[in-house]
């Protein structure tokens, strides 16, 4: 099913011709230019999603629990310091891009499946980026970008994830972020309001998404730990100060998504041998990881091989596990999903999937409409007049933006608006994902006839409020906007029965 | 010595008594403060460090009790003090900052209700006025007067928050900085440890939770780079609080040992020795002063009456101690100028570095406000206000401190140099000169003392012979009644609203902020300035009250013993026999007191 944000030929199209009439305007500065056709390609390439978040919060780890493979490098220290993309490729190969001069590769070292970055002599300082090309399924429709941690001891590092997300200079680099927080402390709050500054932008709000990573920790590793974790984001999700900076917030445990999506044949030997001793002896095996690596803990398993497992799945992967295994998980395949599903990263996916993936076309537009907004104001042309007021007519008429731009208002605390009519409008303007069943609040499966009644009744209820004498101008905007969207469901429904 | 109350407590009645037989009751004042500093033997922990990392675990595992409430999600939002008593006790503490003793209340509650007022969930914000918690329980480990207090760590340690942690500091005997074994020291962290070394010369790294992180080992090494690094000499002690409580319940002693406790209980016992000996050198210390003072009539006396003919050479030597002593009384006595001058550029110079860093706090505020709609983003632009100009008063707040306590010293020094001690000759061989058997404190880091350490133990332990305990106690009071960051709190933008006038040009809108910006920052710099000058002159007003005070003892000694000297030259020969009989006697008694007092010094630290 296409959903009415995916199928925008409209709002690209314009796009598209918005950014090759400001290309030719600024002919005469190549790298403008440049920079201007650069972002008609980027409308046709995958989604560039950006993990942040302070350091240590497991942006690398999250990163390879999405690829699906351990590719970047993660370390008990601060470990990535550039700026690292990912993206699909035929081959493997990793590009250097300094900050000045021509980019060249680097030897492509990987120890134990992850990539080791050699610079070659140049400093982290001079590096712009690393470009990382790597075949893989789960790159094919966004690259994924890792950032250096923010508030990390080195200020320049944290200098240069910043300039990633929220550049003085130019739009940001990222469409969308997953911001990475292991509590919500006031320098998470700080840096999610910076993403928000960018004047002109349509509700940043909707391209980011909040992570509470490490999330077996705050339980301090016990197996309901995730449970606790859930609670949390819960909370974090009805608190006003958070509804306006993102849109959600997912519990993951990282390091167990890691590891149960790249889990080997010998690892689930290892943790079916374990998980054979009794209750009591287990209990005492995993009090703490010293014990659990200390030289005679065990009488079977090699220590070198629990030291590896313990850095591999954690305390709570471990207990998780091994209780899994004695409850019956007895295949590698069975085990790898459980553990998936209980780490938060099937919950995460689908928001991705929801959030970013089904809006990607008008995250993207939005980015390459920010980018000409910024060049016009930085660069002005007598001749680019009129290109200014066709980005401003897209900006604020597309009924794409209009419908993002209400769905940030919906968040703020203050709307003079009864919380189910706030709740169903954010559903209908695809506050729940974007594709049609979401919006509507129906299975993924159902039928045209079902969709076509929900539609219709969505639809009377919200023009209801548009005509209602007793609203106000705002609230009378406001269901407008709903009400539009509610119609191009309807048009689609009639077109998709049409053509079938 | 008697057994109820603290070591010492019997020799300072003992001394009482003989001070109230010798008619000396201006001496009276300062063993008062003596007996009231013994009977309170509290040595204050604070437990700090940004939110989340166990802070309150640790405590629990500490005294192996449920007294901190500990939460997967909520935070500790009130500062807990745990100490001892017979009884498990429970109390609420309420009133505002800086209240005096009758505008707080306190409310008894039993330790299960005092979790709903302590965390975040039971009491969001403090909106219910409460100062803090006060947990007492029997625990052998807190007998010995150890006190812990649970900060809280909302916000962590860049916030508001930090300032009021910092402002606590000066009156704390140890410091342990939490911090949890998941990562290395974060820059906030770094920059807190750094601050509060300048404060508290005794600070401790705690790493928690390490049963969860097996690479703890490397983060604990990378932390310690990360002290070295910036300069920061102190213990890491890795532990386990989950493990220890295991431990606790299970008795297993093996378990104890990998919880790492017992490093920390040790460093801690230490904590509680080194303000021990403190506490026992500075009576002594107060002994030896008050009975040099008795003696010294005696002595005077004494001799007169064995070699009447010598008289007139020790009356000489008397005549010029005693006019050194006026002099020291006079305003422009060195020690008078010292203060006075030092006081003036002090006040001067804490004035201009407010100044300056509120310049920057203007400049970067304004430049903001230049590029964005201020209307977007207030409510974060204040935020921000209010922490930079927290962090600029905290700063300004440590630096007068420390000169503040530079200047002290110096004062004392001039003072004793001038002759501000007791005249050494007359101590007549049998008794040692008083600092003599006082051992040496073991400074906190004695092989390479920085500075600050240097000076600061060097503070609490002696200068030329005066006592610096007492006088440090009441500096830190003085500079704790004076919070910054309350005072900050209070003005940001109190009133000043940014008008929501939609049809204003931006322009104008950008003028009115930076407006308000550069007028808030005035009131906070007007009200700040004015604080830190009274809290200075407070500061000098408790010098020169005390050294003026000592000055005045040391002159009526003196002319006691002048006095006495004179009145030993008209003794008749039939009674100068008796007369001797009768000082020696009374300078034996004395002499047992400092017997007794000097085996406070030479005795381990045992309180119980």
């Amino acid at each position: 099913m296409s959903s009415p944000t995916r199928a925008a030929p409209g709002l690209s199209a314009a796009v598209r011709a918005v950014l090759r009439r400001a290309a030719e305007v600024y002919r005469d500065s190549p790298t403008t230019a440049t920079q201007l056709r650069g972002q008609i390609d980027r409308l046709d390439e995958p989604l560039r999603v950006a993990v942040a978040g302070k350091i240590k919060a497991g942006k690398s780890t999250l990163l390879n629990a999405l690829v699906g493979e351990q590719i970047a490098p993660t370390d008990a220290g601060e470990c990535t310091q550039v700026v690292t993309w990912y993206r699909d490729a035929a081959s493997p190969r990793v590009t250097l891009m300094p900050r000045t001069g021509a980019s060249r590769q680097l030897p492509l070292i990987r120890t134990d499946g992850r990539l080791e970055f050699d610079l070659r002599g140049s400093t982290p300082e001079e590096v712009d980026r690393l470009l990382v090309d790597w075949p893989s399924r789960s790159l094919r429709t966004t690259t994924l970008i890792d950032t250096p941690g923010i508030a990390s001891l080195s200020t320049q590092i944290s200098a240069r994830s910043i300039a990633l997300l929220a550049p003085d200079d130019r739009p940001s680099d990222a469409d969308a972020v997953i911001y990475l927080m292991r509590h919500l402390h006031a320098t998470d709050v700080r840096f999610l309001e910076s993403f928000h500054d960018q004047a002109g932008a349509p509700a940043a709000v909707i391209n980011t998404i909040a992570v509470l990573s490490r999330a077996d920790e705050i339980g301090a590793g016990r197996l309901d730990a995730m449970v606790s974790a859930r609670q949390v984001a819960r909370r974090y999700r009805s608190e006003p100060k958070v509804r306006r900076l993102c849109q959600t917030v997912v519990a993951v445990a990282g390091l167990l998504a890691q590891t149960a999506r790249t889990l080997r044949q010998s690892e689930f030997s290892a943790l079916a041998e374990l998980a054979q001793a009794s209750r009591s002896e287990l209990d005492s095996l995993l009090l703490s990881a010293d014990r659990f690596v200390a030289a005679q803990s065990h009488p079977t398993l090699p220590a070198q091989t629990r030291n590896a497992l313990v850095e591999r799945f954690g305390l709570f992967g471990l207990r998780l596990a091994t209780n899994l295994i004695r409850q019956g998980y007895r295949e590698p395949a069975a085990l790898t999903e459980e553990l998936v599903r209980r780490s938060g990263l099937d919950e995460l996916r689908t928001v991705l999937a929801t959030q970013f993936t089904e809006r990607r076309d008008v995250l993207k537009a939005r980015s390459a409409l920010l980018l000409v907004e910024r060049t016009l104001r930085e660069q002005p042309r007598a001749e680019a007049h009129e290109l200014a007021g066709e980005v401003e007519r897209i900006l604020a008429g597309a009924h794409e933006f209009r419908e993002l731009r209400l769905l940030a208002e919906l968040r703020a605390p203050d709307l003079a608006l009864s919380a189910d009519a706030r709740s169903d409008a954010e559903r209908l303007l695809g506050g729940h994902g974007a594709a049609m069943p979401n919006r509507l609040g129906l299975e993924p499966d159902a039928d045209p006839g079902s969709l076509r009644e929900a539609v219709t009744a969505a639809l009377a209820r919200w023009q209801r409020r548009a005509q209602s004498p007793l609203s106000d101008r705002a609230a009378t905007d406001r269901a407008r906007v709903v009400v539009r969207s509610c119609e191009g469901m309807l048009a689609r429904l009639s077109r998709d029965q049409v053509s079938s | 010595m008697s057994t109820v109350g603290p070591p010492g407590l019997d020799v300072v009645d003992r001394l009482i008594r003989l001070v109230e037989a010798g008619d000396r009751r201006d001496l009276l004042q300062r063993l008062a403060h003596t007996r009231r500093r013994l009977l309170d033997p509290t040595v204050r922990v604070l437990v700090v460090g940004e939110f989340k990392q166990g802070k309150s675990l640790l405590i629990n595992a500490l005294v192996d009790a449920h007294v901190c409430p500990v939460d997967d999600d909520i935070a500790t939002a009130l500062p807990t003090e745990v100490s001892y008593s017979k009884t498990p006790t429970a109390t609420l503490v309420r009133g505002v900052d800086g209240a005096s003793d009758a505008e707080i209340t306190r409310v008894q509650l039993s330790l299960d209700e005092l979790a709903s007022y302590v965390s975040e969930a039971g009491n969001p914000a403090d909106r219910q006025g409460l100062l803090r918690a006060e947990v007492g329980i029997p625990r052998q480990i807190l007998a010995d007067g150890l006190a812990l207090v649970d900060t809280t760590g909302v916000g962590g340690l860049s916030s508001v928050h930090t300032t009021s942690t910092l402002a606590a500091l000066p009156t704390a005997d140890a410091v342990l900085l939490v911090s949890d074994a998941s990562q290395e020291y974060s820059e906030p962290e770094i920059d807190f440890l750094r601050q509060a070394m300048k404060l508290c010369p005794n600070v401790a790294c705690v790493l928690t939770k390490i049963d969860l992180y097996p690479q703890w080992r490397r983060i604990s090494e990378l932390d310690r780079v990360h002290l070295a690094g910036a300069n920061v000499e102190a213990d890491l002690l890795p532990v386990s609080s989950t493990l220890r409580l295991h431990a606790m319940r299970a008795e297993d002693k093996q378990l104890d040992d990998e919880s790492g406790f017992p490093a920390l209980v040790r460093y801690l016992h230490n904590a509680v020795a080194q303000a021990d000996r403190l506490s026992r050198r500075s009576v002594a210390h107060d002994v030896f002063t008050v009975t040099d003072h008795l003696a010294v009539s005696l002595r005077t006396e004494l001799q007169a009456q064995r070699d009447p003919e010598g008289g007139t050479a020790l009356m000489a030597e008397l005549e010029a101690a005693k006019s050194r002593a006026e002099n020291l009384q006079r305003r422009t006595s060195r020690w008078q100028q010292t203060l006075s001058d030092g006081m003036t550029d002090l006040t001067a110079d804490i004035e201009f570095d407010l100044r300056d860093r509120m310049r920057q706090v203007v400049r970067t505020g304004e430049a903001a406000l230049e590029q964005a709609d201020p209307h977007a983003i207030w409510e974060q632009f204040t935020e921000w206000l209010g922490q930079q100009l927290a962090a600029a008063t905290s700063d300004n707040f440590v630096w007068a401190n420390q000169r503040a306590q530079s200047i002290a010293q110096q004062v004392a020094v001039h003072f004793a140099e001038d002759g501000g001690e007791l005249l050494p000759e007359l101590r007549l061989g049998a008794t040692p000169t008083t600092l003599d058997a006082v051992p040496e404190l073991a400074a906190p880091h004695a092989d390479d003392p920085k500075l600050v350490g240097k000076l600061l133990t060097g503070m609490r332990g002696s200068y030329g012979g005066m006592i610096m305990f007492g006088m440090l106690t009441m500096l830190a009071g003085a500079a704790s009644m004076f919070n910054p960051v309350s005072l900050v709190a209070g003005l940001v933008l109190g009133g000043k609203t940014l008008r929501d006038d939609k049809h204003s040009r931006l322009k104008r809108q950008q003028a009115e902020a930076q407006m308000l910006l550069r007028r808030q920052i005035d009131d906070v710099t007007f009200h700040v300035s004015k604080e830190c000058r009274d809290r200075l002159r407070q500061v000098q007003r408790l010098l020169r009250d005390h050294f003026s005070e000592v000055a005045t003892e040391l002159q009526r000694s003196l002319i006691e013993s002048i006095q006495a000297a004179e009145k030993a030259a008209h003794t008749e020969d039939s009674q100068r026999q008796q007369r001797i009989n009768r000082l020696n006697a009374e300078l034996a008694q004395i002499d047992t007191v400092r017997q007794d007092a000097r085996a406070l010094l030479a005795a381990p630290g045992n309180r119980s």
